[in-house]
C-alpha cells in the first residue's frame, strides 16, 4: 500500500522544498517566518498534491509540517498544516506516522525529543487527551489564546492518523483472522506501552468527551469579553477564534469518541483472538474498555447525562444502558420473564419489562434514584429507535417483545409505574421528550 | 499575533529553540540582511549577531553570572538597535491578504413560534393519554420543542412523519440562523443537513420538506449578518489599502452563526437531486461569497468548513454547465478582489482537490492575472507581457511581479491543457528565468528576494518535470 509507494530519489525535491524554512534569519518578524512557513506548505501542496503520480513527501518534509502544527501560534498556520496534513494522509495513506514509540528514535533525537522533534510519543498523546478536557475552561479567559484550537486540531488530526491505520487492520483480522498484523496497529502499540497506564488513559477519554460535550451544549454566542485596546489583527484572530471553537469542539469530542469506539473494537478483536489462542503471554490483559467506563459512569452520576448524550453509536448505547441497569434489576423478575430460554434478559425490552411492576420499579429507584432510571431508559429508548436504521437485521432486538410498538407501549407504562412508585418526582425534560416521541411513533404505527 | 511583549527575545529564545528548522550551517545568511540595511547599520547589526549567539548559547548552557552585567548592556544596545531595524524594516514589511466582508450586523428578524399550535405534531398529542404524564401546553411549547431538537427526537419524528411541516421547518431555520444558543444552533444545522439528504432508493426525498428558504432569502439572511455581497472593489486600489469597505471597525463582526449559514449551504448544494435548489448563476453567486468569506480572517478558523462548502458547491455543477460557470465565477472573483496579496489568497484559498476544483483555481488565477494589464484577453499576450518587464529597472514594483510568479504559477499547475502548449511554457520558463537571474542577490527593493527566490524555485520545479 502507500508505504511501497516510491519515495522520492533524487531528493531534489525535499531540498528545494525544505530550503524555503532555512531563509529564517534572526531579523526578520515573526511575520516573515511565518510567512516562509506558509510558502513551504504551498510548495508541499503543489508539489506532491496536485500531479497523480507524484511521489511521497520524505519523512523530513512530514516532521516539518507536523511540527508546525504542534507549536506555532498562528491561525492561519495551524489551520493551513492541519488540512494540508489530512490531505496528504487521504492521498498517501499511511505513508508517515507522528508517532515514536522509543525504540527507533536515535539518542539525539530523544535527548530533543517532545518539544523540537517532529513526532508524538506515547506519554505525549495521553498528556494532550488530559489537555483536551480543559479547553472548556480556557476558552472562557479573556487572553487570546490559540493552544486550545491547535491542540484540538492535533488530536483530531492524531486520531485520523490512529483511524487509517486501525481500521484495515481490524478488518483484516476479522477476514482473515490476522492478528499478528493488528497487534502491531499503532492502537494497540499505545494502549500496550508502558510509558502510560492504560485504564487512566480510557477515563481521561471518557472524562474529556463529558467536558467537551458539556460545553457544546451551555456555549451560548454572545458570552464573548469585550477586550479594548489590542491591536486590530490580534482582534480579529479573537473574533476568529472565538467563531470557529463551537465547532472544532464538537468535532473533537467526536473524535474522543471515535478513539473510544476503536479501543472497544480492539478489545473485542483481542478477546476473540485470546479465545482462538492466538495471543501469546506478551499480549497482557486488559480491562475492556467498556467495564471501565461501565464502572466510571456508577461511580460518578454527573457523567451519565453527558457521556450518553454525546456517544452517537445505538448500538453501543443500547448495550451499555441494558447492562447498567442489570446491575440494578432484581434476578428473580427477569428469570420470570424469559419467554422461550433465550438471553432475552439482557434485550431492552427485558429491561422495561422489569419496570411494570411496581415493587421491582421502587426496588431500582432505591437504588439508582427515578431521575437517573429516567434518564437511562430515555437514553435506551432513543439508541432502540435509532437501531433499525443502522442494524436493519438486528435478530435480537426482533422478538415479539421487542418488537417497536411493544417497546412504545412499554415505555409510556414504565414511566408511569416510574411516577407511581414516587408521587413526587418529577418527569424529566428528556424523559417527557421520549414519551412524546414513543406516543407518536405509536399512532402513526397504529 | 505576536504574543512576546519584546519580538527580539521571541524570536531569538523562543523561536530558536522550538524551530526545527535552524541549521546552523544556514547561519551566513544572517549576513544578507545586511544588504537589507543602510551601511552604517552594519555595526550594530552585528552586535545583534552577536547577541543572538549569546542568546542561543544562554538557552542551551545557561548563562554565567559574570556575563550578566556585559549581557546588560549588550542587551540595552540591541533593543535600541532592534528599535531603529523594525523601523527600517517598515518600509518593506510583508503585505498581508484580509478583507472585511462583513459591515453593520442587522438585528434579526422577531420571530413568534405561534404557528406551533397549529401544528399537527403537536395537535396530535395534546389530546393524548400520554400528556398527563408529559403536561405539555401552547406555553411551554416552544421550551418543549426546543429540547426535542436539541436532543435529536425531532429529526427521528419527522422522518417517522415523512414530513417537515411549514411551521418546524421556519422554526429550526430560525433558530439555526439567529439563535445564540450553542446548542440550538448546532441542533438545528444537525437536523436540516440530514432532513435535505433524507432519500429512499429512487432519489426522491423520503421526507416532504414544506418549506424550503429561497435563494434570495438564503441571500438575506447573509445581508442581516452585515456582509457586503455587492460591494464593487475593481477600482485599483492599493495595496495598502486592503479594506473592502471603509467602516467602522467595531461593527465589521460576522456572527457566529455565519458557520450554520455555510453548513446550510453546502448541505443543499449536495441535495440537487433530491430536492429542487438553485438555478447555475445562483450557485456560481455562491461560490463567489464562499470566496469573498476566504479573504476574511475573522473567519479563517472556519476554513474546514469553508472549504466543504466550496467544493459541494463546484461539484453541484454538471460537468458541461461548469465549463462556462467555472469561468464566470473566475471573472466575478477577479473584478471583487483587490490587487494586492488579496489577489494571492482568492487563488491559494480554492481547496483544488479534484478535477473542476483544479479548474477553477487555474481560471481565478487566470482572471485576475488580466486584469493587472489593459485590454488583453489573450493567454500568450498576458505571459509576453510577463517577459517584457524590465526587472532592473528601478521603478520596476516587485510586489506586483510576485504576485505575478504566483498567479502565473497557479494558472500553468492547475490546469492540464497548459501542460502541452510548448510555447507558453517556455515563455513561462524565460519569464523565470528572467526573476531569478536579473535581480541581484544584493538587490535592496522590496520584494525582490522573495520574487527572485520563488522564481528559482519554481525554475527548479518545472526543470525537474520537462526531463
Amino acid at each position: 500500500m502507500g508505504s511501497k509507494r516510491k519515495r522520492v530519489g533524487d531528493g531534489g525535491m525535499e531540498e528545494n522544498t525544505m530550503a524555503i524554512l532555512d531563509t529564517y534569519c534572526f531579523s526578520k518578524s515573526t511575520q516573515h517566518i511565518a510567512d516562509d512557513r506558509l510558502s513551504f506548505l504551498e510548495a508541499v501542496r503543489s508539489g506532491f498534491l496536485v500531479t497523480e503520480n507524484a511521489s511521497v513527501p520524505t519523512n523530513k518534509m512530514y516532521k516539518a509540517i507536523f511540527q508546525i502544527l504542534k507549536v506555532e501560534n498562528s491561525l492561519d498556520l495551524i489551520m493551513t498544516s492541519y488540512q494540508l496534513l489530512l490531505e496528504l494522509d487521504k492521498h498517501f495513506p499511511q505513508a508517515w506516522s507522528p508517532f515514536s514509540f522509543g525504540t527507533d528514535a536515535t539518542s539525539s533525537e530523544k535527548q530533543d525529543h517532545g518539544k523540537v522533534s517532529g513526532s508524538f510519543d506515547v506519554t505525549d498523546f495521553h498528556l494532550l487527551i488530559e489537555d483536551l478536557s480543559k479547553v472548556p475552561d480556557e476558552a472562557n479567559t479573556e487572553i487570546l489564546n490559540l493552544q486550545p484550537l491547535r491542540n484540538m486540531l492535533l488530536f483530531q488530526y492524531l486520531v485520523n492518523v490512529i483511524e487509517g491505520d486501525f481500521v484495515p487492520r481490524n478488518l483484516a483480522f476479522t477476514e482473515h483472522s490476522d492478528w499478528n498484523n493488528l497487534r502491531e496497529s499503532l492502537l494497540n502499540m499505545i494502549l500496550v506501552s508502558r510509558k502510560i497506564t492504560y485504564k487512566t488513559l480510557v477515563k481521561d477519554c471518557l472524562s474529556t468527551m463529558c467536558e467537551l460535550s458539556q460545553y457544546s451544549r451551555d456555549c451560548s454566542h454572545d458570552t464573548r469579553p469585550d477586550e479594548t485596546g489590542s491591536t486590530e489583527i490580534t482582534e480579529k484572530c479573537r473574533t476568529a477564534l472565538a467563531i470557529a471553537l463551537p465547532g472544532v469542539v464538537k468535532s473533537t469530542c467526536a473524535a474522543v469518541q471515535k478513539l473510544l469506539l476503536m479501543i472497544i473494537e480492539l478489545d473485542s478483536s483481542k478477546k476473540e483472538a485470546d479465545l482462538e489462542g492466538w495471543t501469546t503471554r506478551a499480549d497482557g490483559t486488559r480491562t475492556p474498555a467498556t467495564e471501565i467506563i461501565l464502572d466510571e459512569l456508577s461511580y460518578d452520576k454527573n457523567i451519565l447525562f453527558p457521556f450518553f448524550q454525546a456517544l452517537d453509536k445505538p448500538k453501543l448505547k443500547l448495550d451499555m444502558i441494558v447492562q447498567y441497569l442489570k446491575k440494578y434489576i432484581p434476578k428473580t423478575s427477569i428469570r420470570t420473564r424469559r419467554s422461550n430460554g433465550s438471553t432475552d434478559d439482557s434485550t431492552f425490552g427485558g429491561v422495561l419489562n422489569s419496570f411494570s411492576n411496581g415493587n421491582n420499579t421502587k426496588s431500582i429507584i432505591k437504588k439508582i434514584s427515578s431521575e437517573v432510571a429516567q434518564l437511562l431508559l430515555a437514553h435506551a429508548f432513543q439508541a432502540y429507535i435509532l437501531l433499525p436504521s443502522q442494524h436493519s437485521t438486528e435478530s435480537k432486538e426482533d422478538t415479539a417483545e421487542n418488537s417497536r410498538p411493544n417497546i412504545c407501549k412499554d415505555m409510556i407504562s414504565a414511566f408511569t409505574c416510574l411516577k407511581k412508585a414516587d408521587k413526587h418526582t418529577e418527569i424529566q425534560p428528556f424523559g417527557k421528550e421520549a414519551l412524546f416521541t414513543a406516543a407518536i411513533m405509536l399512532s402513526r404505527n397504529s | 499575533m505576536e504574543m512576546e511583549d519584546d519580538p527580539f527575545d521571541f524570536e531569538s529564545d523562543a523561536l530558536l529553540a522550538t524551530s526545527p528548522v535552524v541549521a546552523p550551517k544556514r547561519r551566513k545568511k544572517v549576513l544578507g540582511l545586511d544588504d537589507l540595511l543602510a551601511d552604517h547599520y552594519k555595526e550594530k547589526s552585528r552586535a545583534i549577531e552577536r547577541e543572538s549567539r549569546l542568546a542561543k548559547t544562554k538557552s542551551t548552557y545557561n548563562s554565567d553570572d559574570e556575563e550578566d552585567g556585559r549581557v546588560a548592556k549588550l542587551s540595552k544596545y540591541v533593543d535600541e538597535c532592534h528599535e531603529k531595524i523594525t523601523q527600517l524594516g517598515d518600509e518593506d514589511d510583508v503585505s498581508h491578504w484580509g478583507l472585511n466582508v462583513f459591515g453593520k450586523q442587522q438585528s434579526p428578524p422577531s420571530f413568534v413560534f405561534s404557528e406551533l399550535s397549529s401544528c399537527s405534531l403537536f395537535r396530535s398529542f395534546v389530546n393524548h393519554e400520554v400528556n398527563s404524564l408529559v403536561e405539555l401546553s401552547t406555553e411551554s411549547g416552544e421550551s418543549f420543542f426546543e429540547g426535542l431538537l436539541a436532543n435529536g427526537w425531532l429529526l427521528k419524528l419527522v422522518s417517522e412523519c415523512g414530513e417537515v411541516e411549514k411551521s418546524i421547518a421556519k422554526w429550526t431555520f430560525h433558530l439555526m440562523i439567529y439563535s445564540s444558543k450553542e446548542v440550538l444552533t448546532s441542533a438545528a444545522i444537525d437536523f436540516w443537513c440530514a432532513i435535505l439528504l433524507l432519500k429512499n432508493e429512487d432519489e426522491s426525498p423520503s421526507v416532504r420538506i414544506d418549506w424550503i428558504p429561497s435563494y434570495s432569502e438564503l441571500k438575506c439572511f447573509l445581508e442581516t449578518y452585515g456582509f457586503l455581497l455587492h460591494s464593487p472593489t475593481n477600482d485599483s486600489k492599493d495595496s495598502s489599502d486592503t479594506e473592502m469597505v471603509p467602516g467602522e471597525p467595531e461593527c465589521t463582526e460576522p456572527p457566529q452563526n455565519i458557520r450554520a449559514w455555510i453548513k446550510y449551504v453546502a448541505a443543499f448544494s449536495q441535495s440537487r437531486n433530491i430536492h429542487c435548489t438553485f438555478t447555475a448563476s445562483e450557485a456560481e453567486e455562491l461560490v463567489v461569497v464562499i470566496v469573498c468569506l476566504l479573504l476574511d480572517r475573522q473567519l479563517l478558523g472556519l476554513s474546514i468548513d469553508l472549504n466543504e462548502c466550496m467544493l459541494a458547491l463546484v461539484n453541484f455543477f454538471t460537468d458541461d454547465e461548469w465549463s462556462s460557470s467555472c469561468v464566470n465565477v473566475a471573472k466575478s472573483v477577479a473584478s471583487r478582489v483587490p490587487k494586492d496579496m488579496n489577489s494571492v489568497r482568492a487563488v491559494e484559498c480554492i481547496p483544488a482537490v479534484h478535477g473542476p476544483s483544479k479548474l477553477l483555481r487555474s481560471a481565478i488565477a487566470f482572471h485576475i492575472l488580466l486584469g493587472f494589464f489593459d485590454k488583453v484577453e489573450d493567454e500568450e499576450v498576458v505571459i509576453r507581457k510577463l517577459t517584457s518587464i524590465n526587472l532592473k529597472d528601478k521603478t520596476c514594483d516587485l510586489f506586483k511581479v510576485y504576485i505575478y510568479l504566483v498567479l502565473t504559477e497557479n494558472w500553468f499547475l492547475y490546469n492540464p491543457l497548459l501542460e502541452d502548449n510548448q510555447l507558453l511554457n517556455e515563455m513561462w520558463g524565460l519569464f523565470l528565468r528572467n526573476c531569478s537571474c536579473q535581480i541581484n542577490i544584493t538587490d535592496s527593493r522590496s520584494y525582490a528576494p522573495k520574487v527572485r527566490s520563488k522564481a528559482s524555485y519554481l525554475l527548479q520545479g518545472t526543470a525537474d518535470r520537462s526531463f
